[in-house]
């Protein structure tokens, strides 16, 4: 934005729910986005899961940042910054593995686990030891803050970011239900991992509150059978929800006890006897009193999850599934999504092997819920692009009257944060608040870090 | 693969051979209820999942999880899914050229059953300008010999990039 009031327009008019269709696929916007969203908040990185055993790393990007997210001997998770200190090459260029130590492919600088700086070739020859580098305590600059929640490892590259259970919030309350269904939580498989010419929003806030578009998109996924819920008189009867730094979908379910629903699903006793000793009564009370069932969600800025229970095979029977997915942006007009299979440490066998078949048949690269999803992604992309889309501003209004008043009364239940049964977009607004929130405030830029030098 | 390949002259390096360029044939038109027909009842049809590691790693696919992993079932279902009204990324179609290439077959401990080995490279153009996408793997085929003739039982398809450039797999390898 050339002219801060472009910026100030743009901003108010998405916080009335009228969104100017080119912040989609606009350079100007995406820059700010890079410097005030992805640069301040809290960004997933990896699970837990993916890094077991010391040594065990995942290289994991937060937009062009590469982190190498690893397990050092003593168990202690790490994100440290894939630059040499010395000439800057990546010191690890895999995707994944298992390492004491990365070193650096140019001079041969060498890194422990846990970051610190181990190996200087020729230290004493070439610098003159430690009277011209100081070796000792040295490491791979750490991302700024680090933290996680329930396995999962989030960082902020902000270090005054506040602490990550204060940026969740009481979304904490949803994130349970996908992530910890029994004491030892959930292990993690994948992520598949793809481009799409499409903008990082537009995902978020689709699995963040858009219930309006699964009778229609995903129609053909009914008429095979695959699924029975997303017809749209069931999707309407279910509910949003908005708490802290995320919001998600719901189906209402049919009457029964928390049990009864949470067989509906798919889930075997066995792991219901763990999920009804691990809530809390409220987490209990949304199922087996409100009669409401997680569905998908988002936490801000790009960070989504998925439940849902196809079936699986011939019969009736269906099959719940969870999956994490990224919206990593790459550009105004592109994504890499990374889309991992998750299931609770402590299910049977046999349940993994069907809920990681249900989730490939729904969602992934080649998920057949995900196929449509993507496509029209992609046109309101490249549609956003041009000079109509930007004097148009896309209606993003539902569930509110001209007054501003809500359609429907906010619901009254058990669950966390602010409620709405039905069709509405108040989760998408909610997201969007916050992104314009983000980039209305400037960023503090950090202190620039040398090494070697100086005490 | 140490067993050396068929001699490319042998009737049923020919027969396989013509097998894959048939498919292509089908899968390029979208014919995919014929396609359906060419599989086992027991077919498995995966695509593991590509990642980058260190020569020394001893692995380079995601560790249990995949692209397509497939059965008879869920085959059907995506198939089905194609023949809907309402399967929004095919419609309009994609336009698709599956070119294969460095086709070889070994015979295998059962007489009823080929191994071929084959190159495919998927070139797909949706729209009018949007950017085409390129997909290049490596298949692993297991042909049964039944009544009808050829039918697919196993295939493990390995591509070749670990991040796709690909909206989507509406489309099969």
């Amino acid at each position: 934005m050339d002219d801060p009031a472009d910026l100030t327009t743009v901003l108010a008019d998405v916080r009335r729910g009228m969104i100017p269709a080119h912040v989609y696929n606009d350079e100007e916007i995406f820059r700010l986005e890079a410097q005030r969203i992805f640069a301040r908040s809290w960004v997933f990185l990896a699970h837990e899961s993916e890094i077991p055993a010391p040594g065990d790393y995942v290289v994991r990007r937060i937009l062009d940042d590469s982190f190498i997210v690893v397990r050092d001997e003593h168990g202690a998770v790490h994100a440290l910054f894939n630059m040499c200190l010395h000439r800057g090459m990546q010191v690890c260029r895999a995707e994944l593995g298992n390492a004491s130590h990365f070193r650096c492919p140019y001079h041969g600088w060498s890194y422990r686990n846990d970051g610190r700086l181990v190996g200087l070739p020729f230290h004493r020859e070439a610098y003159g030891g430690d009277a011209g580098f100081r070796r000792s305590d040295q490491r791979l600059l750490p991302a700024p803050a680090l933290d996680t929640y329930n396995g999962l490892v989030f960082a902020s590259l902000d270090p005054d970011a506040p602490p990550l259970r204060e940026f969740l919030g009481d979304f904490v309350f949803y994130l349970d239900y996908y992530t910890r269904q029994s004491p030892s939580g959930i292990e993690v498989r994948g992520p598949q991992r793809w481009r799409i010419k499409a903008n990082w929003k537009i995902g978020a806030e689709n699995f963040a509150g858009d219930m309006y578009h699964t009778p229609h998109t995903h129609t053909s996924v009914v008429e095979i059978g695959l699924f029975r819920e997303p017809k749209a008189e069931k999707r309407k009867d279910g509910c949003t929800y908005w708490a802290g730094s995320g919001g998600g979908t719901t189906y209402k379910l049919p009457p029964g006890d928390l049990r009864e629903r949470l067989r509906y699903v798919g889930y075997p006793d066995v792991m219901i006897d763990k999920m009804l000793r691990e809530w809390s009564p409220a987490q209990r009370a949304v199922i087996g009193e409100d009669g409401f069932m997680v569905s998908a969600a988002s936490v801000f800025p790009n960070l989504s999850f998925v439940h849902n229970w196809p079936k699986v095979g011939e019969s009736d029977d269906v099959l719940p599934f969870i999956s994490l997915r990224q919206w990593q942006p790459v550009g105004p007009d592109e994504t890499e999504v990374l889309s991992w299979f998750a299931v609770d440490k402590e299910a049977p066998e046999e349940f993994k092997a069907l809920s990681y078949k249900a989730y490939l048949m729904c969602f992934g690269s080649s998920g057949m819920f995900e196929q449509d999803d993507v496509e029209n992604w992609v046109s309101l992309t490249s549609t956003a692009a041009g000079t109509m889309a930007r004097r148009l501003l896309l209606n993003s209004r539902m569930g509110l009257l001209a007054d501003d008043e809500p359609v429907v009364a906010p619901l009254e239940w058990s669950g966390a944060g602010t409620a709405y049964v039905g069709y509405g977009e108040y989760n998408q607004r909610a997201l969007l608040a916050r992104w314009a929130d983000c980039l209305e405030t400037p960023v503090r830029t950090p202190s620039a870090v040398g090494f070697g030098t100086g005490s | 693969m140490t067993a050396r390949p068929l001699p490319f002259g042998d009737e049923r390096h020919l027969l396989v051979h013509q097998w894959l360029v048939d498919e292509a044939y089908l899968l390029d038109a979208q014919d995919y209820a014929a396609w359906l027909d060419l599989m086992t009842d027991d077919v498995r049809y995966v695509m593991p999942v590509r990642v980058t590691t260190g020569r020394a790693a001893g692995f380079d696919s995601a560790p249990g999880m995949a692209h397509f992993d497939e059965d008879r079932y869920s085959l059907g279902r995506r198939v089905a899914r194609f023949a809907t009204e309402h399967a929004w990324t095919e419609d309009p179609p994609s336009r698709l050229r599956h070119f294969v290439t460095n086709v070889r077959t070994f015979a295998t401990d059962s007489a009823d059953e080929l191994l071929a080995e084959s190159a495919v490279l998927l070139f797909r153009s949706r729209g009018d300008v949007r950017e085409s996408a390129l997909l290049s793997a490596g298949r692993r085929d297991v042909l049964r010999r039944t009544a009808d003739g050829l039918r697919l039982a196993h295939r493990t398809i390995t591509v070749d990039e670990s991040v796709l450039r690909m909206q989507n797999l509406a489309v099969f390898l």
